[in-house]
């Protein structure tokens, strides 16, 4: 009998003292066509989860001071991946599967929009949390769902961001930009990018829109869209396009020697850093926004820590999209922890509510307004020079001028 | 403006056509579809790749050796997983290749990771002419060049030598065939790893072009079947006029109609074709 009540004790004593555990799904593309930027999102957001289990006392984060969630007696955050494989359906099921098999109390995800879209209304189906880091599409932030949140600014932002920018060049440079051309891809995070250049352009009545090309998911070539474009004539190109079909675009725009002043790209192909690997010396001039680049390092010293330990992982310097999606398991772990409790209603309360800190973006900061979206943008406009991301505006994070005019093809 | 999009068509095209050359044997000959036929491409591509990165040798070096062990894969996977299921009802066939196309992609996911490569610098990169306003990429210039000589090489091998014959045997009735000494085996054997040479000269001379990844082959594997279907079952010519008229429908039709159409205007080709010829334009 007095060994029973020894065993008895010893377990209910195991059972109080075990660590808890906050189950926290990720689904990304980790295998298929958009498997190389899906796989750098794993890497920084197991960067993430190793900051909140563990203690960095030299990265100023609230969660990286003592290991686990403090509030929530030092649980350890244990994040879930799931492959979605950039299949909207599977994405679906993926988020099914998190929440019923796995019991995960949030979600995070998708990087493709058109995968964040079935997968967040699942979330928004069982009442949990998702939060989206680089899903851009701002179709996501319109559907009034209660449970969803963005952090990346979405393209409509990012839109007016480039006319901004436009008006910019022709002002202080005399660039004379005045014909812009959008080229997409057929999915949502493309047609929604187009539709918002079609709205936004109405504010700014100074340019015109020639060219609208769009290109199936998969092309196999960009020959004709490549003629298209060269056939309107742009000063300024917008690209909505993922690295394979960016990389082949600069190639063929090389070869058909289109020569426009600017080309601006939303979230995507762009910031991965292999597209400067891909093309070398062709790379440069190409622009974009971007939540971070590496010549802002050495003014952000926590930027800096976490792609230290990034780049452990990926050989690679964190890039944009990849640091809004490790910001979105810091906000949703810190959302967890300030509620003290993994109970869905009060994390929303707390994820309505509170202003993050997030000392490794530009804004230094994150606050969902009403209808989710992160009110403070987070990016900084960026152009390759000599193969470095070199923050080029707003004036105030320039680390280097930028250059208004395409050289030729023949002179770089 | 026309002009040029006949150019990029027929360029386009022929490449397709040299991917199809090497499904259109395998299918005339075994009434077997191979899945994992673009992925033996994606293969090439990364032998071509490696060299490249790691010798820094150029595709047009890289050639035969990229054609040799792209042959060798598809001779391994023919005694692997296609010779056990070659004389099973045909949706058992149908799975293995399925399957074994979903093991290459992952390992090659695995052993590389999914970044996208492209092969630099090489003799043709960035090279072109300009011909009365219209521009030929010397890459694809080459590429379609190759095309032309691969399906060339193939229909008078299986045309003129003794081998191609038994090939041509075997693809009328395999009965017939071994009761006339033909070592069936070994033509099955032996025309895939024709099949895998076809496809990796296709992927030496696509990865000047097209970037390098696990799915590279997914999409021209998929207009491959197409092509195949189109030109008629196991008609090597046929294969490769078809893969130029879905080039030529692909620039022309994507330019006018959209560009977001023009895979569109193939399928909806093939699928017309298919209504009032089911053995495709060239096929008896």
């Amino acid at each position: 009998m007095k060994k029973l009540l020894v065993v008895i004790v010893l377990l209910v004593s195991f059972l109080v003292l075990a660590q808890e555990v906050v189950k926290i799904g990720a689904i990304f593309p980790l295998t298929g066509a958009a498997a190389a930027t899906g796989v750098k999102i794993k890497y920084a957001i197991e960067v993430a989860q190793e900051i909140i289990n563990g203690v960095y006392p030299e990265i100023a984060l609230s969660l990286a001071k003592s290991a686990g969630l403090p509030n929530l007696r030092g649980a350890k955050v244990q994040i879930i991946f799931a492959d979605h494989q950039g299949n909207p359906e599977l994405a679906m099921a993926e988020a099914e599967r998190l929440i019923r098999n796995e019991k995960v109390v949030a979600l995070i995800g998708c990087y493709q929009s058109s995968c964040t879209k079935p997968a967040s209304q699942v979330a928004e189906k069982y009442g949990i949390p998702f939060v989206a880091g680089s899903s851009s599409s701002a179709a996501l932030t319109e559907r009034g769902l209660k449970w969803f949140f963005r952090i990346a600014p979405h393209d409509g932002m990012e839109t007016v961001f480039f006319f901004e920018y436009l008006r910019y060049l022709n002002e202080k440079f005399n660039a004379n930009i005045k014909k812009v051309a959008v080229v997409y891809i057929d999915n949502e995070y493309g047609v929604h990018a187009a539709q918002m250049v079609k709205e936004k352009i109405k504010d700014f009545p100074e340019f015109s829109l020639v060219a609208d090309v769009k290109y199936p998911v998969n092309a196999t070539n960009v020959d004709i869209e490549v003629q298209r474009v060269k056939s309107a004539r742009p000063d300024a190109i917008f690209h909505a396009s993922y690295i394979g079909d960016m990389t082949m675009f600069v190639k063929k725009y090389k070869e058909f020697n289109v020569v426009p002043k600017v080309v601006l790209s939303y979230c995507g192909g762009y910031q991965d850093p292999q597209f400067v690997v891909n093309l070398g010396k062709d790379a440069d001039y190409f622009a974009g926004t971007n939540a971070t680049t590496s010549a802002l390092f050495s003014k952000m010293p926590i930027l800096s820590k976490i792609n230290e330990m990034y780049k452990v992982k990926s050989n690679v310097d964190i890039d944009g999209p990849t640091l809004e999606d490790f910001a979105s398991a810091l906000v949703i772990a810190e959302a967890i922890n300030l509620a003290g409790t993994t109970e869905p209603a009060k994390v929303l309360e707390v994820l309505k509510n509170h202003t993050f800190e997030a000392p490794y973006f530009v804004s230094g900061k994150i606050k969902f307004g009403p209808d989710g979206q992160n009110v403070y943008s987070a990016s900084v406009m960026t152009q390759i020079l000599n193969g470095i991301y070199e923050a080029v505006w707003p004036e105030t994070y320039q680390t280097k001028p930028p250059v208004p005019q395409f050289p030729d093809w023949t002179k770089r | 403006m026309l002009g040029q999009l006949i150019v990029t068509g027929v360029l386009v095209g022929s490449v397709y056509s040299l991917v199809a050359v090497g499904l259109t044997l395998i299918w005339g000959l075994m009434d077997i579809i191979n899945f994992a036929h673009g992925d033996f491409m994606m293969m090439s591509m990364y032998i071509v790749f490696w060299l490249y990165a790691l010798l820094k040798w150029d595709p047009l070096i890289s050639l035969p050796i990229a054609a040799i062990v792209t042959a060798l894969i598809a001779i391994l996977s023919y005694r692997l997983v296609i010779k056990r299921v070659v004389n099973a009802p045909g949706l058992m066939a149908l799975l293995a290749t399925f399957g074994l196309s979903l093991f290459i992609r992952n390992l090659a996911q695995f052993l590389w990771s999914p970044n996208y490569r492209f092969v630099g610098e090489s003799i043709l990169s960035g090279k072109r002419f300009i011909i009365f306003n219209v521009v030929i990429g010397l890459p694809q210039l080459v590429a379609a060049f190759g095309s032309i000589v691969m399906t060339l090489a193939v229909a008078m091998f299986i045309k003129k030598t003794k081998f191609g014959k038994a090939i041509q045997a075997t693809a009328q009735s395999k009965d017939v065939a071994e009761l006339m000494g033909v070592d069936t085996e070994k033509v099955y054997m032996f025309t895939f790893a024709l099949s895998g040479v076809c496809v990796g000269v296709a992927g030496t001379l696509l990865s000047g072009i097209f970037p390098v990844y696990p799915e590279s082959g997914a999409m021209y594997g998929l207009l491959a079947f197409v092509i195949v279907a189109l030109g008629g079952f196991g008609n090597i010519w046929g294969a490769f006029y078809a893969g130029i008229m879905i080039g030529l429908a692909e620039t022309i039709g994507g330019f006018y109609l959209g560009t977001q159409f023009k895979y569109a205007i193939a399928f909806l080709i093939y699928l017309l074709v298919l209504q009032f010829r089911p053995k495709g334009l060239f096929g008896w």
